[in-house]
């Protein structure tokens, strides 16, 4: 399996030089909806790494099913979006925000 | 159930007996299975809250080498020299199994490599380049890490959250329905036994 990276062009070009193949440029966010679902259904693609505000950006169905998607794994970068969801998460579950 | 949907037979009260003490064992059980993944969770926690400051502070890193080597080498250098590259790190998802909840484990390819192996020139670039190309490395092998502990860590909060509902449902709901369910019965048998009692003496009476 592979990383893929979905992005504006200068959040990309970095992990081109750490050598991941799969990437995605988007430049506006009317392409970033599909690109990311087009990803997520790739089987071959094992973890999806997005920047926090292009996350922010997308539809809260598309971002719950990101959160709960474990084939492909998504890792945000940036941004407070990824800790902050995790944190919601553990308040739901474990009834006690943990995470501090 | 409702307490006056059952009929109070002598067959229906062992049969209940049965069930109340199935419950409670599996109750039990349950309950051991939440404290256990509550345990697996806060050994989990600590790890991720390490590996989410780890993987902060290298994408600042990555970002900042990256903005250099843009500067000093020029976006379009940069981006030639990104698209030389041939080696692509591979990942391997295994499963793991804590308490019967599937977990990821990723396993990865060497994604650092020296200079030479990259595969670009190194006279047409500066070692600026270089650096935030080392950088990236280093934040995508945080990536990866950082994938598998945080999926993990949602994986267990599901099923911490199903075994707690599972838990709850049983103590609070099913159990003392049963229970009601039972005292019913046993009442309604003893009142048959007194009215049985009263007929046979009305009778020889």
């Amino acid at each position: 399996m592979e990383l893929a990276v979905v992005g504006r062009s200068e959040f990309v070009t970095g992990f081109r030089l750490a050598g991941i193949k799969k990437i995605f440029e988007v430049n506006n966010h009317v392409e970033l909806e599909p690109t990311v679902k087009k990803v997520l259904e790739d089987r071959d693609i094992g973890i999806l790494v997005l920047h926090g505000d292009d996350l922010s950006k997308l539809p809260e169905m598309l971002r719950n099913t990101i959160n709960e998607s474990v084939e492909p794994t998504v890792v945000t970068l940036g941004g407070s979006g990824q800790s902050s969801n995790l944190r919601e998460k553990i308040k739901q579950s474990v009834g006690v925000d943990l995470w501090k | 159930m409702g307490a006056k949907d059952i009929k109070p037979t002598r067959s229906e009260l062992i049969e209940l007996k049965k069930k109340i003490k199935l419950s409670q064992s599996g109750h039990k059980l349950l309950k051991m299975k939440r404290d256990g993944l509550i345990l697996e969770f806060f050994d989990i926690l600590s790890k991720a809250k390490d590996v989410r400051s780890e993987l902060d502070k290298a994408y600042e890193v990555a970002n900042k080498k990256i903005g250099i080597a843009n500067a000093v080498d020029g976006i379009i250098t940069v981006k030639s020299t990104a698209f030389a590259l041939q080696d692509i790190p591979q990942i391997e998802l295994e499963s793991r199994n804590i308490m019967g909840v599937v977990v990821p484990k990723i396993e990865s390819s060497s994604v650092r490599k020296s200079i030479e192996e990259r595969g670009y020139g190194i006279l047409g670039t500066s070692s600026y380049t270089d650096e935030a190309a080392d950088a990236y490395e280093i934040l995508v092998e945080n990536i990866i890490v950082a994938a598998e502990i945080e999926t993990t860590m949602k994986k267990l909060l599901d099923d911490i959250e199903k075994t707690k509902r599972r838990v709850n449902a049983l103590e609070f709901k099913v159990i003392p329905e049963m229970q009601e369910s039972m005292n019913f019965i046993t009442l309604r048998l003893e009142e048959m036994e007194r009215e049985n009692t009263f007929r046979l003496k009305k009778i020889k009476g």
